[in-house]
């Protein structure tokens, strides 16, 4: 039985040195600028970065993919289209993207560079993948997060393309490139800019014992003493509607679907992916190396152990997600 | 409590760390008492020796726009205020200094027992989740925390006690064999210790705490 491949982040040459060491199959990253979905103060890399750490991986057999996973401005293809370019030339094992404009580019431009569909494309039916597929040879696509695994299943018994889900990390819970609260409340969105609820916009008050968290002066989120605090996400906000501050969209937990290795697998999954881009080299050390763990128990067909990565998650809880329940 | 799984070896560590973070502390506590041009000249000279171990991470501070950052540990008499941009420097201020707002202040302030921003500087531990924990309180401009962090994150192993301590004279030679010896040395600083007659001892203490800046070595810590 082919092991899954284990997808990993990485926000600075560091950072990816840490995945390889820890046991990543491939490792995600971004050039610095709006044209990947990570696009934070610091993060990612320059073309120098990139050729550097392409070496350093292929050196260990492990993958380096770019995501350029932003829709292009109107007007405006030139960063979107040097990106595609350079990540061709610097010899990355495949570029992650979303807008079938400049999936029409790469494919016909760079024949040979394999193309994956982000997760911002939400691609998630048969007919959309199959599209992606006939028209721009895409060979792999990463499903968006608000899926079940039986549908999954389903999905993966249709199409002939690989499919690579989220296993880790922050949820993104919307059908992925179409949520606008980030827009509504900054003006700038993960789809275009590459940021959702950004840190520009982003103030922490302490109010009494209280911190609250605020985004584009919108409070998002009160935490009172001692209760885990967390990053304020629109669509993770506690807001009052009703009878009283409720989580009105979803609750700032992370996804761990470590339990679920079996099922994902009878599912036909080929890629496991941790989110994370934008967190610290020893979060990234730690959960590649939990789940690397996880990963060869369960090739060896014993039991997956329960690995406890509480302390690494937003919100301290977690959650297997959509994955095992239906969507409110 | 400590783990009985832990090997004796991570336990030596722990205490070498820990001892590590005391002697710094004490060395950040003594800046101030060196008048502020020697003080300043000591944290400059400390700054281009970083800027030379890591280049990469130095360049990066240099292209951020001009802005300041309070990195203010709430168990050490002194905190550190950081120009990140073009005039990159590292100055000494009295804690409790110039919160966000005032006039030639901090632009974002970062706040946290001495030990735990002593990790995050040097990237051994993860910034977002001490800030889930609580355990790290940040105010001001977000942004340019998030921007420092993930520079100074990006660079490979810092060891600024190290680099601290080259720049400290005599200390560097001692450091490395500090180090290796760890364990023994304070078991044997331990020992001694208790030999010594209670009025000496407590003596000894009010010392250590003196320098140390006053209070324990870490805050209580929430999770337990
Ligand atoms: S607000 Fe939430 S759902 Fe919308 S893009 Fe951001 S993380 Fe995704």
């Amino acid at each position: 039985m082919d092991n899954f491949e284990l997808i990993c982040p990485a926000g600075t040459p560091a950072a990816l040195r840490a995945a390889v060491d820890a046991g990543a199959d491939a490792v995600y990253l971004g050039f610095r600028d709006e044209t990947n979905a990570r696009n934070f103060p610091g993060l990612n890399f320059t073309r120098q970065d990139v050729a550097d750490s392409v070496d350093y991986a292929h050196a260990r057999r492990v993958e380096v993919y770019v995501a350029i996973n932003t829709y292009p401005q109107a007007g405006n293809l030139g960063p979107w289209q040097k990106a595609v370019d350079d990540a061709a030339r610097l010899k990355v094992d495949a570029v992650i993207m979303a807008d079938p404009g400049l999936l029409a580019y790469a494919a016909k431009r760079h024949p040979d560079l394999r193309l994956h569909l982000s997760v911002q494309a939400s691609a998630a039916n048969v007919e959309a993948i199959r599209l992606y597929r006939d028209a721009f040879g895409v060979r792999r696509v990463v499903l968006p997060r608000v899926l079940t695994v039986p549908e999954i299943a389903k999905l993966n018994a249709e199409i002939d393309i690989e499919t690579e889900v989220f296993v880790f990390g922050g949820l993104c819970p919307m059908a992925e490139g179409r949520c606008s609260l980030s827009s509504y409340a900054t003006g700038l969105s993960p789809n275009k800019q590459g940021v959702c609820s950004p840190a520009s916009h982003v103030r922490y008050e302490q109010r009494g014992g209280a911190l609250a968290s605020t985004l584009g002066g919108f409070t998002i989120n009160v935490f009172g003493e001692g209760e885990q605090a967390g990053y304020p996400t629109l669509c993770k906000g506690r807001f009052v509607a009703g009878d009283g501050p409720a989580y009105l969209f979803e609750e700032p937990t992370s996804l761990n679907a470590m339990d679920l290795l079996p099922e994902l697998k009878a599912a036909g999954v080929r890629a496991l992916k941790i989110e994370g881009r934008q967190r610290g080299k020893a979060y990234i050390a730690a959960v590649v190396r939990a789940y690397r763990e996880a990963l060869e128990t369960f090739a060896a067909g014993r039991p997956v152990p329960h690995i406890d990565l509480q302390a690494m998650v937003e919100g301290g809880t977690q959650t297997t997600g959509a994955y095992t329940r239906a969507w409110r | 409590m400590r783990d009985p799984d832990v090997a004796p070896n991570a336990v030596a560590d722990e205490r070498a760390r820990r001892f590590e973070t005391g002697l710094s502390r004490a060395g950040l506590g003594l800046v101030p008492k060196l008048g502020r041009r020697a003080g300043d000249a000591l944290l400059a000279r400390l700054l281009r020796l970083l800027a030379d171990r890591h280049p990469r991470a130095f360049a990066a501070l240099r292209e951020m726009a001009d802005a300041r950052v309070l990195i203010e540990p709430v168990d050490a008499p002194v905190a550190l205020l950081m120009r990140v941009g073009p005039q990159l420097s590292l100055h000494a201020v009295p804690r409790g200094a110039g919160g966000v707002g005032d006039a030639g202040a901090a632009d974002a302030v970062v706040r946290g027992p001495y030990a735990r921003l002593l990790d995050l500087l040097e990237g051994r531990i993860d910034g977002d989740a001490l800030f889930f924990r609580r355990e790290l309180a940040i105010s001001g401009d977000t942004a340019l925390i998030l921007a420092l962090r993930n520079t100074l994150d990006g660079e490979e192993e810092m060891d600024l006690v190290a680099d601290a301590a080259s720049i400290a004279g005599p200390l560097a030679r001692v450091l490395p064999v500090l180090r290796r010896n760890a364990g023994p040395v304070l078991d044997r600083i331990e020992a001694a210790r208790r030999l010594l007659p209670p009025p000496l001892r407590r003596g000894i203490e009010r010392v250590e705490a003196r320098i140390a800046g006053t209070l324990p070595d870490t805050l209580p810590d929430k999770r337990a």
